[in-house]
């Protein structure tokens, strides 16, 4: 494992939730740079496991580990409605991203000038995922915990989103909640929450069609 | 200092500080105007020096509380807190860098302010020009010293039972120190009573740093000796504030 190799290990027993766990691993996980899919049922712990990940909520039984820098983007973070997605960029990224961050905003239809507070709810989102997306660090291991970052997203932002991914996926690591919404949708690497269960199903192949039924 | 350059530009674009700024550069100048000064030109520049602080003392309690309240209660319930938090950024460092974010437009208005009584209501007096740059010196240091911790505790308040109770507590505790122990201090020399003494003794004198009255009859500037003893006890206050703040601040509703 060299400085850019971004990991998380969750140990088996480790137990997420409030009060009462609402999700346990059974055996250990080891996840490593590239694309994860985090899929439950609503209210099964996808946010719940995110934040415990990043530190926000305690674990209640068991252990992990991160390796990398971390970012958190929770589903309803938002900024000032006074600002403008380009004054975001140019707060929160380094001076040599600006350019890069303003072209993929104009790719994906992000009118930056436009204050936040009247961006419709997919161009919120894709203000926020910009932003964490340049802030990775280009000179070490990743970890992005994306929670449901396609929420309100067109198809065509999406695909630019995922198409980004690939080609950063050395270096980072990406956790990302969702609900698929096409039988079609590859996931090679998926974390499921079945019942109070958390399993890590792995293979190339691997589709959104033949995991949903394990959803209960 | 990504959160710092975030607060700032939200800050900016928020405009009120223009507000502030037109406040204090028409006000001390206007008001005199209006006052029975107009009538006693030497009243004039008594007159300015007292709008001019007023006018500070009225956009930090206003403005700058609110926009301490509202900083601190949004970086905890829009998601932004946690978001740095997660990348390594502290409740310390957050609470730090949104505070230095909104001081650094308090103290051009504090600078105004001084500048206003320095080249708009110098004394004419060779003798008492010394003593002037003195006095506004010193008033500068003690209105910074005081507001800067309570600033830190609106926000912070803010955070955790949010920004109402940030701003109007906040709010109150400046009025009781600025107003209400000068009451409490009457009212014990009328009548002993050990257990509002007691209060009297830990309550924050901050009319102490109110220099205004000093200023409107040039009075002088304070001793060495005094101002050193008033550096320490605000220096004590700040101290005692900056770790309450630091308890109460939050930087995300379940944390």
């Amino acid at each position: 494992m060299t400085a850019t190799n971004p990991t998380i290990k969750l140990g088996p027993g480790l137990a997420i939730g409030y009060t009462a766990p609402l999700a346990t691993f059974s055996e250990e996980v080891e996840l490593q740079g590239g694309t994860h899919f985090l899929l439950a049922r609503n209210g099964r712990g996808k946010s719940t496991l995110l934040r415990t990940i990043a530190g926000s909520l305690r674990k209640l039984s068991g252990d992990f580990s991160t390796h990398g820098f971390m970012q958190y983007l929770p589903e309803d973070m938002r900024f000032d409605p006074e600002i403008t997605p380009k004054t975001i960029f140019k707060s929160l990224l380094p001076k040599a991203r600006h350019e890069a961050a303003l072209s993929l905003a104009d790719r994906i239809e992000l009118d930056v000038n436009k204050v936040y507070g009247k961006l419709s709810t997919g161009n919120r989102r894709k203000t926020a995922l910009i932003m964490a997306e340049y802030s990775v660090m280009p000179d070490r291991g990743n970890i992005l915990l994306l929670d449901e970052p396609f929420s309100g997203l067109d198809a065509f932002a999406r695909e630019t989103f995922e198409e980004m991914w690939n080609k950063t996926s050395d270096n980072v690591l990406r956790l990302v909640s969702c609900h698929p919404d096409y039988d079609s949708m590859i996931m090679p690497s998926v974390l499921l929450i079945e019942g109070n269960k958390i399993s890590h199903h792995a293979d190339d192949g691997q589709k959104w069609s033949s995991l949903k039924a394990l959803l209960n | 200092m990504r959160l710092f350059k975030l607060t700032f530009a939200t800050i900016f674009r928020r405009k009120a500080w223009a507000f502030c700024l037109f406040a204090l550069l028409f006000l001390p100048f206007a008001l005199p105007m209006i006052s029975s000064a107009s009538e006693k030109p030497v009243l004039v520049q008594p007159a300015r020096i007292q709008a001019a602080w007023g006018t500070l003392f009225i956009c930090t309690m206003v403005w700058g509380f609110f926009a301490a309240a509202r900083l601190g209660e949004s970086n905890t319930r829009s998601g932004t807190g946690e978001y740095f938090r997660t990348t390594g950024l502290s409740a310390t460092r957050q609470l730090f860098e949104i505070w230095l974010a909104l001081f650094a437009y308090i103290v051009p208005l504090a600078f105004t302010a001084t500048a206003i009584c320095l080249f708009a209501a110098m004394p004419a007096e060779a003798s008492e020009k010394a003593m002037w740059w003195t006095l506004n010196f010193q008033y500068l240091t003690l209105f910074l010293l005081v507001f800067a911790p309570l600033l830190a505790l609106a926000c912070a308040l803010a955070s955790r039972y949010g920004g109402i109770t940030g701003f109007g507590v906040t709010f109150l505790i400046t009025i009781y120190g600025l107003y209400g122990v000068g009451y409490l201090d009457n009212m014990l020399k009328l009548e002993a009573n050990s257990a509002l003494q007691a209060l009297w003794l830990y309550s924050p004198q901050y009319r102490f740093a109110d220099l205004t009255q000093r200023l409107y009859f040039k009075t002088g500037a304070l001793s060495g000796e005094v101002f050193g003893n008033m550096i320490l006890y605000f220096t004590a206050i700040l101290a005692v504030n900056t770790g309450i703040s630091r308890l109460c601040f939050r930087t995300s509703a379940t944390a």
